[in-house]
């Protein structure tokens, strides 16, 4: 049950790359991680304490809920909640705006990746 | 092959051993999911154990940090358990002023009891038309050495007619302002600190009041008070050791309390 308050913009880094992860499917703790990891989702070198109290805020705040889905009760998946997908869509405007901000102040060529 | 098992199940114990500085509810909800990922990470090939463990010490370093914060933080940072130890605190230090002030005030008060006497029986005296220096009591006292009552008389320009008392040889006399206000009210009760040469930490408890008659003037009754602060000095002393004593004692009352009444893990 959720108990405390959504998180506002901006994210931690932690925290985005878990709801960046979790927005493709439902999924256990190291495969966030390792998500987490490759550069298209941020690049965030995390541990499972990084991980694991980050899923404990995140459910607290009700931005994802455990799946109930296991293949083995040691791995527990986790799924994003609709709020969770709300505030990953508003993280996601915001640095968007701020891209194509910095695009038209030359410091991303068009076109081009950060 | 046995050798790398042997140093992967090594590492897995020593993570294993490590979760156990995690909060008990943190780690009875997460420790088999945190071990099981440890366990993932280590048989993934694309990454290296040079790469891995590095990033589990910091990993370790900085959660164990962040989760056994907010479990304080749970724990004791609720807002009715800080509001409660608050109250507790400021009924303490009031308690604690009360027990330093109404002893002093006591002790202080109490200093003056002989010289209001003194100064009663020589006003009388002096306003039957005695001379002054027939009027005073025999006996010299040493103002900076003795805690003996004395008595001063003087004129009504405050100047020292007789005194049984000297303070470094000489008769010492009140601000005039002193007896400025005791010539309005007929008598002032007061802490007097004589400035004559170096003796400026001699303090005296007096009563000076108005002698009227023929020949006004006043009437100074003294007795050097390093006794009395010496005992006001005790009694501030056990009310700040009781004041620490009861801030401790409400400081692990409250933590007792907040870690039995600790919001339970889901």
């Amino acid at each position: 049950m959720a108990t405390g308050t959504a998180p506002s913009a901006p994210l931690s880094p932690a925290v985005f790359s878990i709801l960046l992860s979790l927005a493709e499917s439902d999924k256990h703790g190291y495969l966030i991680m390792k998500d987490a990891r490759a550069p298209k989702g941020g690049g965030v070198q995390m541990g499972p304490g990084t991980l694991y109290g980050s899923l404990n805020r995140m459910m607290r705040d009700g931005l994802v809920e455990e799946s109930g889905l296991s293949d083995d009760e040691r791995r527990r998946y986790y799924r994003l909640t609709n709020l969770g997908r709300s505030v990953l869509a508003v993280e996601l405007g915001r640095l968007n705006a701020a891209v194509s901000s910095a695009r038209s102040l030359g410091l991303i060529p068009h076109g081009g990746r950060s | 092959m046995t050798q790398s098992r042997t140093s992967t199940d090594r590492l897995e114990g020593l993570y294993a051993l490590a979760l156990c500085l995690y909060p008990a509810p943190f780690r009875l909800s997460y420790e088999l999911a945190m071990r099981q990922a440890f366990r993932d990470a280590l048989q993934d090939r694309a990454l290296s154990r040079r790469a891995l463990i590095p990033l589990v010490l910091r990993d370790l370093f900085t959660s164990l940090a962040k989760e056994n914060l907010a479990m304080l933080r749970d724990t004791f940072a609720r807002p009715t358990l800080v509001f409660n130890a608050l109250v507790l605190s400021a009924l303490a230090t009031g308690l604690a002023l009360a027990l330093n002030t109404i002893p002093q005030q006591v002790l202080r008060l109490g200093a003056n009891d002989p010289q209001i006497q003194l100064a009663d029986d020589l006003t009388a005296r002096l306003e039957e038309g005695i001379p002054p220096a027939e009027a005073l009591p025999a006996g010299f006292v040493d103002m900076a050495r003795s805690l003996s009552s004395f008595v001063i008389a003087y004129d009504d320009q405050g100047r020292p007619l007789a005194s049984q008392a000297q303070l470094n040889g000489q008769t010492p006399a009140p601000p005039r302002g002193v007896f400025d206000y005791v010539r309005q009210h007929g008598e002032e009760r007061l802490s007097w600190q004589p400035i004559l040469g170096n003796a400026h930490g001699v303090r005296i408890a007096a009563v000076v009041q108005r002698v009227g008659g023929a020949h006004p003037g006043f009437v100074l009754a003294g007795r050097n008070m390093r006794e009395v602060e010496a005992r006001e000095e005790q009694v501030q002393q056990m009310a700040g050791l009781t004041w620490i004593g009861m801030l401790a004692v409400i400081l692990i009352g409250t933590a007792v309390f907040g870690w039995y009444t600790r919001p339970k893990a889901a």
